[in-house]
């Protein structure tokens, strides 16, 4: 399936900074907002003195009022050069781009498992299951969330002691959530994200584990431990990944992860052949 | 997906070219290796194959090829690293599957043949004769693979061999893509003409380098990748004007291309002699760019009153 990728002169309506060098910005985009589904991401030119675009996942959309919202930390050039970005301000962007995550199955139970700047396309995932399929979102991070934080009111199996945060925009709507963290955060799982899944995973039944998917974004490491629970589980794990990307809309082939399909090595695009890919294809991930 | 042209019905016979025996409705050809094998694009709403002369399909070999490990791109200064290493399904694949379903109505497709001997060439382009591409592009100057490319278009005996090689296994206009990293490039145009060529284009990216410096290690995993974009403008601009004095002795028309973004950019080119306008790194900055420069070429036709693009070519002062 192949969808139409716009180019919109994006209007920053809003970038709020949070601690750890991220931020989060809200653009008006009607047409990417109204086609976006949860796993895509946006090319943005940030700023004339970089005009090679940057990838950036959706965290969330309003189709009505035209927005897309973006999570993003400044690590290098071009994500410094966003964050000075001012409301008001326009920014080439080309989107929305690549294969979504498949929520398709509502028998399925998700587990969304995001670290960092990995959370958005997990909480894009969870507004778009919600009232779907059964699901629960894990999120980790090393600094202080760029979310509003509140007590969860859901039971998890497995998930007890320190972990009694969730995110609020999801607690509000009745889906579960809880955050994990080696940064000694309040209300925190301590330690790593995919070990908060891990326990939640072990403490279910064996037929309500069966039924899981694990969905997940987030820093390399994190995913290796995400690949790992879903071997030891016997569960798929789908993985949205990301590269140095020139083109954007799989013109370029720049942006390459290596596969195996049917015994054979390729080098598939991120940008258009994933970004989200089933770790089992991925030797890096296997 | 394509949308309908929207430039005014005027420029098309202003703007349309030809160029080795070819007629192209505008001057601007989309360059090998960055618009994929010709379908990705057509996904931009508002991108038009209508607006471009041709596109110049993927660089193909004999077999397929995997490409480089990542990381295969990285931002510069004013361009960008490349080492692809010629991922691509095979010239027969291409043929079969690929060409079959081209909108060849709306645009040219041009081949870019690659080979890592002579008869490599000679079979690619024996394979592309026997379909609807309207040329064949030759990538003596890929400098991101171990074998052949750049080896041969350093060399401009070797250059000149590449070009004969494939002269007889085709009637389909030959296009020499020259290397900016030789010595002398007006010799090697002046070998290819002589080996057959129709066509030439100039210039391949610059090899360069890029590091990591908390990890000490080449950002590119190839370890040298071939910079493009603007910060090799003036080069390119240097070597086209070097190659025309040798070119338009022969009335070779040289497709120009290093760093076009604008329809500034594309003047330039077109002044230094370039027949024909190619467009690569600028298409990543803005993939709609083909509009806006064929109205800025409009614009400035009309106000020097030249009622054709290909007046102006060649026409520098000095």
């Amino acid at each position: 399936m192949r969808n139409t990728i716009f180019e919109e002169n994006a209007e920053i309506l809003a970038n709020v900074k949070h601690p750890g060098d991220q931020f989060v910005m809200r653009v008006r985009a009607p047409k990417t907002a109204a086609a976006a589904r949860p796993g895509q991401f946006v090319h943005l030119r940030v700023s004339g003195e970089r005009p090679m675009r940057r990838p950036i996942s959706i965290m969330l959309t309003d189709p009505e009022k035209g927005t897309v919202d973006l999570l993003v930390k400044a690590i290098g050039e071009g994500t410094r050069l966003l964050r000075e970005r001012k409301v008001g301000e326009t920014m080439p962007m080309l989107g929305p781009i690549g294969r979504p995550f498949d929520l398709s199955d509502t028998s399925k139970r998700y587990v969304l498992i995001g670290g960092g700047v990995g959370v958005p396309p997990m909480i894009f995932c969870a507004m778009a299951l919600r009232g779907k399929a059964p699901m629960v979102v894990f999120a980790g991070s090393e600094v202080e969330f760029p979310f509003a934080l509140k007590p969860s009111t859901a039971i998890l199996p497995g998930v007890g002691g320190n972990a009694i945060l969730g995110i609020a925009s999801l607690e509000d709507r009745g889906i579960a959530s809880r955050l994990a963290s080696n940064a000694g955060l309040y209300g925190c799982f301590e330690g790593h994200v995919p070990d908060l899944a891990r326990n939640y995973l072990a403490a279910l039944s064996d037929d309500e584990r069966a039924r899981c998917v694990l969905l997940s974004c987030g820093p390399h490491p994190m995913l290796h431990a995400v690949a790992r629970v879903g071997r030891e589980f016997g569960i798929p794990a789908y993985l949205s990944l990301e590269e140095h990307m020139a083109c954007g809309i799989g013109g370029c082939a720049g942006c390459v992860v290596k596969t195996i399909e049917g015994g054979e090595e390729k080098y598939r695009r991120v940008c258009v052949d994933g970004p989200v890919f089933e770790s089992s294809l991925l030797p890096e991930f296997a | 997906m394509t949308s309908e042209s929207v430039h005014p019905s005027n420029i098309a016979a202003e703007l349309s070219i030809d160029f080795a025996g070819l007629k192209l409705q505008t001057p601007l050809v989309l360059l090998s290796g960055c618009v994929g094998f010709g379908e990705e694009f057509t996904r931009i709403e508002g991108y038009s194959n209508r607006d471009v002369g041709a596109v110049i399909l993927k660089g193909a070999t004999l077999e397929p090829r995997m490409g480089n490990a990542p990381h295969r791109v990285y931002e510069t200064p004013s361009g960008m690293l490349n080492a692809i290493g010629l991922q691509n399904p095979g010239a027969r694949y291409v043929v079969e599957h690929v060409l079959p379903r081209l909108p060849h109505h709306e645009t040219q497709f041009w081949a870019n043949a690659n080979g890592s001997s002579l008869q490599d060439y000679a079979e690619v382009a024996r394979i592309f004769d026997d379909s609807p591409v309207t040329a064949i592009e030759i990538n003596i100057s890929c400098p991101n693979v171990k074998e052949g490319g750049v080896h041969f278009g350093n060399d401009p005996v070797m250059a000149a061999r590449v070009v004969e090689a494939m002269r007889p296994m085709t009637s389909k206009p030959l296009i020499t893509k020259l290397s900016p990293n030789n010595a002398d490039i007006a010799d090697t145009a002046r070998r290819v003409i002589e080996a057959g060529t129709d066509g030439l284009s100039v210039i391949n990216t610059l090899v360069g380098m890029a590091v990591d410096t908390e990890k000490r290690k080449p950002v590119i995993a190839n370890v040298s990748g071939g910079l493009s974009g603007p910060a090799i403008k003036p080069v390119a601009l240097w070597k086209v004007h070097q190659t025309y004095a040798v070119a338009k002795q022969h009335h070779i028309p040289i497709l120009g291309q290093g760093g076009i973004c604008c329809a500034q950019d594309a003047l330039e080119f077109a002044i230094v002699g370039s027949s024909a306008i190619g467009i690569g790194t600028g298409l990543f900055y803005d993939p709609l760019t083909c509009k806006k420069m064929l109205s800025g070429i409009s614009e400035y036709l009309n106000r020097h009153q030249l009622e054709t693009f290909s007046s102006l070519v060649g026409s520098l002062q000095h």
